[in-house]
């Protein structure tokens, strides 16, 4: 097993996360301010993917430049490199000024990047308490 | 903070969607307004919106980063709508010119009424998304505790 540290990839994958949520959320309230602008189109942060694919090939793309190296962070570094894409929203509906923000869409991700947000911070805590259990040695 | 900035561009929205309901306030006040202090029929107002980036110029790291592609949004016109004057036969009203005709403005109500529906359902938008911003960094607190 390489080196992880205390923490290892579970901690930085949810930090991640919320700091990819901060800037979905930075998003939509973008789109939300301009939903009556003529001539605006919607943008979204795209993340999913990279994190999901910096999860999978973290092991053999980990940040070291010598294959005899040891990793320190081990997958953990390839997930810290996720930035996420800046992507316009394809939006089927556009009005005649040119404005593709879909109200009913915008506030549903809304909600839905909420609650994501909300499960990953309850997880990172209950990753916190175990690692405070296991400290303490005592329940 | 991500969430600041995001507070902010709901805050811009806020004072825009006021801007244009204080606009629509006076369209509904003005109905009936023949005379103005520039003369003539009082005109129809209307807020131009434009999606402005955040600012944040000056430094190279704000210019570099992706947060920049999220857009604020702020009044930058009001435009005066180029609509001809409702005229209507009063021959005995003060401002009836030689025919007997008023300009009356070239409001309509129904019109205004929509547009103030519009406003409000916006404005509601953003205060949920201020308050997502806001509950979500508050979550995010309680990591501390």
């Amino acid at each position: 097993m390489p080196v992880q540290g205390i923490f290892g990839t579970t901690v930085e994958l949810l930090g991640k996360t919320l700091d990819l949520r901060a800037k979905r959320q930075t998003m939509i309230s973008s789109n939300l301010a301009n939903v009556e602008t003529p001539g605006y189109t919607p943008t979204d942060v795209s993340f999913e993917s990279q994190l999901k694919s910096a999860l999978k090939g973290g092991a053999k793309d980990s940040g070291v430049t010598n294959p005899r190296h040891i990793p320190l962070k081990g997958r953990a570094a390839s997930l810290e490199r996720v930035q996420g894409d800046v992507v316009e929203v394809d939006t089927r509906t556009m009005g005649p000024d040119g404005n593709g923000v879909e109200m009913e869409t915008e506030m549903g991700r809304l909600a839905e990047n909420q609650i994501m947000y909300n499960a990953s911070v309850q997880l990172l805590g209950k990753k916190f308490d175990e690692l405070k259990q296991a400290i303490r040695g005592t329940l | 903070m991500d969430f600041f900035t995001s507070m902010d561009i709901s805050a811009s929205a806020l004072a825009a969607e006021r801007t244009r309901m204080n606009l629509i306030s006076s369209n509904l006040a003005n109905v009936n307004s023949t005379r103005t202090a520039e003369g003539g029929p009082y005109r129809r107002k209307d807020a131009v919106f434009t999606a402005t980036p955040l600012k944040e110029a000056g430094s190279f790291g704000a210019a570099l980063s992706r947060a920049n592609d999220a857009r604020s949004v702020q009044v930058t016109q009001v435009n005066e709508d180029p609509r001809p004057p409702r005229m209507q036969y009063e021959p005995g009203h003060p401002d009836a010119d030689p025919n007997g005709y008023v300009a009356y403005p070239n409001i309509n109500v129904v019109e205004e009424m929509a547009d103030m529906i519009t406003a409000s359902r916006s404005y509601e938008a953003n205060i949920t998304a201020t308050n997502a911003a806001k509950s979500m960094a508050l979550k995010t607190l309680d990591l501390l505790r």
